[in-house]
């Protein structure tokens, strides 16, 4: 049993991911823009996973290194992305520390688990069902640069407390780490095919799971 | 100003970008946009007056861009000294700072990337309106849209806000012309970005090419 939604991939046409264009995939490459056609995002999952090694490995020392390095009055203290939190938290502002809790250890995690249950589903290792896994992919996409939020604070505060011996502000090693982990994450979102999913509900569809037909004889 | 125009030929057809149903594409009335029988994803969708809208924002977003980088974004009076916070001075901070690869990113989300988008729609829709396209159009067209995940102008507006409450404890700290300009760029630039369709800059630009 065929699908009853013709897929483009079907009659060799691929959608051109820069404009849109639909034109035979074995042009190579678009008549009207010049990317380069293919039915699917070539090493999608390969290229996904790789890059979410890359991240989670990265996660670790982006949160045990300091993000800077505050000089006052001659007393030198590292601070960590968690420490800065909970000196928010202790001094009551939870409503930012919440913020830098969400953007900086939640989102770069879930995004790592959501992804890595995308490409799960991709690969045919569980069963894919693309309406739900769709809003999670939408959701690691519109949420994954938010998380920039912590570099951009340190670059502020870099930026701004030069006050002389009283008291300055440096950029720390955690801060490379983090930005890496938030870059690394959008790259692996953006090599993921989501086109992937509904292959793979359409393979199921086409062939009966074993155990079905069992119950029938 | 012209409709959207067809490009002539064969039968225009349609891919869901996220399930890859094929769709015969069809004209949709201003207003209305085409989504995906299958998924639901949108296909394409008619915006109004979307090259007047287009070129009018990306043109504000430019404009107040100048704003941001001449007025700062906050001052601080502490120990008898006033410092202010500029766009370019938190990246070249960080560059003085033996951090330039942060700096360098910084400046790249916060500077090039926002100044790419909104430059790039202004240079390919306003000749778009007298139905002419700027010379290399289709390549300006292809970048401008890569650089859009990276623009992060309303993440680096929050990141001010945090230091702010960071340093409201240890000094007197107060919100400059840049923010404000800055939370222009951030609406003028979603508004420019949502005000022509991809598939209609397109279709307008290979009409207009040939």
């Amino acid at each position: 049993m065929k699908s009853t939604y013709p897929k483009a991939a079907d009659f060799g046409l691929a959608g051109c991911h820069t404009c849109g264009k639909v034109s035979e995939v074995s042009l190579g490459n678009c008549p009207r823009c010049g990317t380069s056609l293919h039915l699917r995002k070539p090493a999608s999952i390969q290229n996904t996973v790789a890059l979410m090694i890359a991240a989670a490995a990265l996660y670790i020392p982006s949160h045990l290194l300091p993000v800077m390095t505050v000089v006052e009055l001659g007393e030198v203290t590292h601070n960590t992305i968690i420490g800065g939190m909970i000196t928010f938290w202790k001094s009551g502002a939870y409503p930012i520390a919440i913020v830098i809790f969400t953007a900086s250890v939640l989102i770069p995690m879930l995004k790592i688990l959501a992804l890595s249950w995308l490409c799960a589903a991709a690969s045919g290792k569980m069963h894919p069902s693309p309406k739900t896994l769709g809003k999670v992919y939408w959701f690691t996409e519109l949420l994954g640069r938010w998380s920039m939020i912590d570099i951009f604070v340190v670059g502020i505060l870099v930026s701004i407390v030069q006050l002389g011996n009283y008291m300055s502000i440096a950029p720390g090693p955690g801060a490379l780490a983090f930005a890496g982990v938030v870059m690394l994450t959008m790259f692996a979102a953006m090599s993921f095919e989501p086109r992937m999913l509904w292959d793979r509900l359409d393979e199921l569809a086409e062939t009966p799971p074993s155990n079905a037909i069992k119950s029938t004889t | 100003m012209l409709p959207w125009p067809r490009p002539s030929g064969r039968t225009r057809y349609s891919a869901c970008h996220f399930c890859d149903t094929l769709h015969e594409s069809f004209p949709v009335s201003e207003g209305l946009a085409a989504r995906c029988v299958r998924c639901g994803a949108l296909l394409y969708q008619n915006r109004p007056a979307s090259l007047a809208r287009a070129s009018a924002f990306s043109l504000a977003a430019l404009l107040l861009m100048v704003l941001v980088h001449v007025f700062p974004f906050l001052t601080m009076d502490a120990v008898s000294l006033r410092r202010n916070l500029t766009l370019l001075g938190a990246s070249a901070a960080l560059i003085d700072e033996n951090a330039p690869i942060l700096g360098i990113a910084i400046f790249l989300f916060t500077v090039i990337a926002p100044l790419a988008l909104a430059g790039g729609i202004l240079y390919v829709c306003f000749p778009l309106m007298f139905g002419r396209a700027a010379p290399l159009a289709d390549h300006v067209a292809k970048w401008m849209y890569r650089t859009e995940p990276w623009n992060m102008v309303e993440v680096f507006l929050l990141g001010v806000l945090v230091s702010l409450l960071k340093l409201a404890k240890v000094a007197d700290v107060n919100f400059g012309l840049g923010f404000w300009a800055f939370a222009g760029v951030m609406m003028c630039m979603a508004a420019a970005v949502a005000g022509i369709d991809r598939e209609e800059l397109w279709d307008r630009l290979e009409v207009a090419g040939k």
